[in-house]
């Protein structure tokens, strides 16, 4: 009986209009969104090569060890071919040097904004809003279609149980559905192949939870549109009604839950969190400034009943130890900026994070968000993927620090320019040494932070889990809706 | 013959949550090779009769037994011996008579007929040869009739509901499907029909009842009402004459 329901569910679909729309449809977007995010990923890949190369010359022919700064690109990932996330909002270099925070800048959609404005469609979006509206239309009429059309009340003429007519329904509709999502998936998946895009066994598994995740999601706004039909006698008011929750579910929730998270708990700016640490710059620097000058006070006032020789001897005999005092003062004022504005971050990642949990806790109420989410989490284009580069850099940052000290202090060259005004001799400029001889073999070598399949799908659970849910309670509700339908 | 009823209705009423009475203790029986036709106007409560042996409608007292099962009680086991032919047969248009017929008949419980059994039992009730493939999308009422009987047929169920059955068709269709009754009864089938069309019941039924706001004001056997006059008799029900 099972099987003769959702033989004859599948073939109705095949057989019907919609499905060879769908069909189309979907491949068409789906295998062009996979070839563009190839495309994609493969020029943001030779950007990275390029640039890295560029940034490894610029060292070498750096002035000196004081004046070496690196930068650091984020290394493009494969996984943003089917979900872009944040990954084009957030900066893609980052300059480290003893003087600034790090600091991702450079985004792809700051750089070209024409790429903002029409954003990517990738396989996330295409799940989450072109597949989900097919669905609805697929199954809006499942159940009052059948009573409109009186093919109901032939059913139930005959001793059909109620429970495996709305199961075949059910399961009929689902595979009649995933089947246009996994021919045009399978032919993705050859592309990538074809393509050479390199994928280890960790993004393959990403890519199965992926498509699982998808599957989820398809499932509730399939048992939505049956629950649906059973609310209701006439196709026409479901239709309706399936229209109005899609658009709350995949535009409204999401959105909204951002937008009070937002008024609920605020977070200053960035420019705000920038100007205090501007302003505490400026005045720890200001006030080594004035330490500075009541050092040299103190340190010429003994040179004040001295001959001209005795003064250039005693300055001679002194000045290294006062250049290493000067310079350990120095690197203290960076310590105390830098520390002012790790916790400056810190407070404004504290807020982010509250503000982010109460976001998510509001609109994961939307199963969309809740694909969304895991969709992102899995593909590490997530929204943690600036703060996982930006602690790997900051991490990086007094290493590199350390290594350039380090050489600095071996190789006894500065780096800089040393003039010397004296009455006798005139002024005095030493370049200290030649360009392009500086050796970074050593330099210690930044790693790119890992998102690992398990901590991807540590953090994507609890969408899965809630897509599992709002599934199963969306297709009880049909179920217990249609024990009581009136077939007539 | 076992001469059990195959068709009971024993004190059947049903009062709609409105308050509404629909049908008001109403008892008679359909033995094999029999046809009981019920007649009255719109809103007697023939159809809410049928809708109850087919469980679409609990009754508020009474049974309707099919077979001598409960359709209320067991109403699985009690449809696997009834076939329903409705006043509109409505089929998926999208496919053709002969998948139509295979997915009602195997939801029938039937899954051992081959298309050459579903293309006999299409040209049995007058359906044409050329027919039987194409999409129901242009079939007329008459043809959809037709396909609605062959799933009767091939359900092989010793009872049959037929709830207007000639409801709009032509007059040739009519007479047909009058000859096909005929040869279901002869099969030892226990029909019940619901009808307004006198002439057609009177020429087939071996029993007529009539029915008037729920009551079945009149039960008469082919045999008791020979040499009455069918029309007055329904007349004067309707008007409320024997009140």
């Amino acid at each position: 009986m099972l099987s003769t329901i959702i033989t004859h569910e599948l073939k109705n679909i095949f057989f019907s209009p919609k499905f060879s729309v769908t069909f189309i449809v979907v491949s068409l977007l789906l295998i062009l969104s996979v070839i563009v995010g190839i495309d994609q990923y493969q020029k943001a890949i030779r950007q990275y090569e390029t640039t890295t190369q560029l940034v490894q010359q610029e060292m070498r022919e750096a002035r000196g060890w004081m004046s070496l700064n690196n930068k650091i690109l984020r290394k493009p990932d494969p996984m943003q071919i089917f979900v872009a996330g944040v990954n084009n909002d957030v900066g893609r270099i980052s300059g480290i040097s003893s003087f600034f925070a790090v600091k991702l800048s450079h985004s792809t959609f700051s750089d070209d904004p024409i790429y903002a404005v029409f954003r990517f469609v990738d396989f996330a979006f295409i799940v989450t809003v072109v597949f989900s509206l097919l669905a609805i239309l697929f199954t809006y009429d499942a159940i009052n279609g059948e009573a409109e059309k009186g093919t109901l009340q032939l059913t139930f003429a005959n001793a059909v149980p109620r429970a495996q007519y709305i199961v075949g329904k059910f399961v009929g509709s689902w595979l009649g559905l995933i089947i246009p999502l996994a021919v045009p998936m399978l032919i993705s998946l050859l592309l990538l192949l074809l393509w050479n895009v390199p994928l280890q066994s960790e993004e393959w598994l990403k890519i199965v939870s992926l498509f699982a995740a998808a599957l989820l999601y398809v499932t509730f706004f399939i048992s939505l549109g049956i629950f649906l039909s059973t609310m209701t006698k006439r196709s026409s008011v479901s239709f309706l009604f399936s229209l109005v929750t899609w658009v709350c579910m995949v535009f409204i929730i999401p959105r909204a839950g951002a937008t009070v998270a937002g008024h609920i708990i605020t977070v200053p700016t960035v420019a705000e969190i920038e100007a205090q640490r501007e302003a505490f710059s400026k005045d720890r620097w200001t006030e080594y400034e004035g330490t500075m000058q009541e050092k040299w006070k103190a340190r010429n006032a003994p040179t004040q009943t001295m001959t001209k020789q005795e003064r250039e001897a005693f300055r001679d005999s002194k000045m290294w130890e006062w250049m290493e005092e000067d310079d350990r003062d120095r690197k203290q004022v960076q310590v105390d900026i830098d520390e002012q504005a790790k916790k400056l971050n810190e407070d404004l990642r504290n807020r982010k994070a509250e503000q982010e949990y109460l976001a998510f806790v509001l609109s994961r109420f939307s199963p969309a968000s809740a694909f969304q989410l895991a969709a992102m989490n899995l593909a590490g284009t997530d929204i943690a993927l600036k703060s996982r580069y930006e602690d790997a850099l900051n991490e990086y940052r007094p290493v590199f620090n350390t290594y350039k000290d380090k050489k600095q202090k071996e190789t006894g060259n500065s780096g800089g320019f040393r003039i010397e005004v004296n009455s006798d001799t005139g002024v005095k400029i030493d370049a200290g040494r030649e360009k392009g001889v500086l050796d970074i073999s050593e330099m210690p070598q930044f790693t790119h932070p890992k998102h690992t399949f398990s901590d991807a799908m540590a953090s994507a659970v609890i969408d899965f889990g809630l897509l599992g849910f709002f599934s199963l309670t969306t297709f009880a509700g049909a179920f217990v809706r249609f024990l009581r339908y009136d077939v007539r | 013959m076992n001469n059990q009823p195959l068709l009971e209705a024993v004190n059947l009423s049903k009062r709609y949550e409105d308050g509404a009475l629909a049908v008001n203790n109403v008892s008679f029986f359909v033995k094999p090779g029999e046809i009981f036709a019920m007649l009255g106007g719109n809103g007697a409560g023939k159809t809410t009769t049928i809708n109850i042996f087919l469980n679409f409608i609990e009754p508020t007292s009474g049974e309707a037994r099919i077979n001598g099962i409960s359709s209320h009680v067991e109403p699985l086991k009690a449809k696997q011996h009834v076939a329903f032919v409705s006043e509109n047969v409505m089929l998926y248009t999208n496919f053709t008579a002969i998948q139509n017929l295979d997915y009602f008949v195997r939801l029938g419980g039937k899954t051992q007929y081959t298309k050459d059994d579903y293309r006999k039992v299409l040209l049995r009730v007058g359906l044409q040869e050329e027919a039987h493939n194409k999409k129901l999308k242009g079939f007329s009422k008459g043809m959809r009739q037709k396909c609605g009987i062959a799933v009767a047929i091939l359900k092989d169920a010793p009872a049959i509901l037929l709830d207007e059955p000639t409801s709009g068709l032509d007059p040739k269709s009519g007479f047909e499907f009058i000859q096909l009754l005929d040869s279901l009864r002869n099969e030892g089938k226990a029909i019940l029909m619901s009808t307004h069309d006198i002439f057609r019941a009177k020429e087939i039924a071996d029993t007529i009842g009539i029915m008037r706001q729920g009551n079945l004001v009149m039960q008469k056997s082919r045999e008791e009402l020979s040499g009455e006059n069918l029309e007055q008799l329904y007349m004067n029900f309707m008007a409320g004459v024997y009140e």
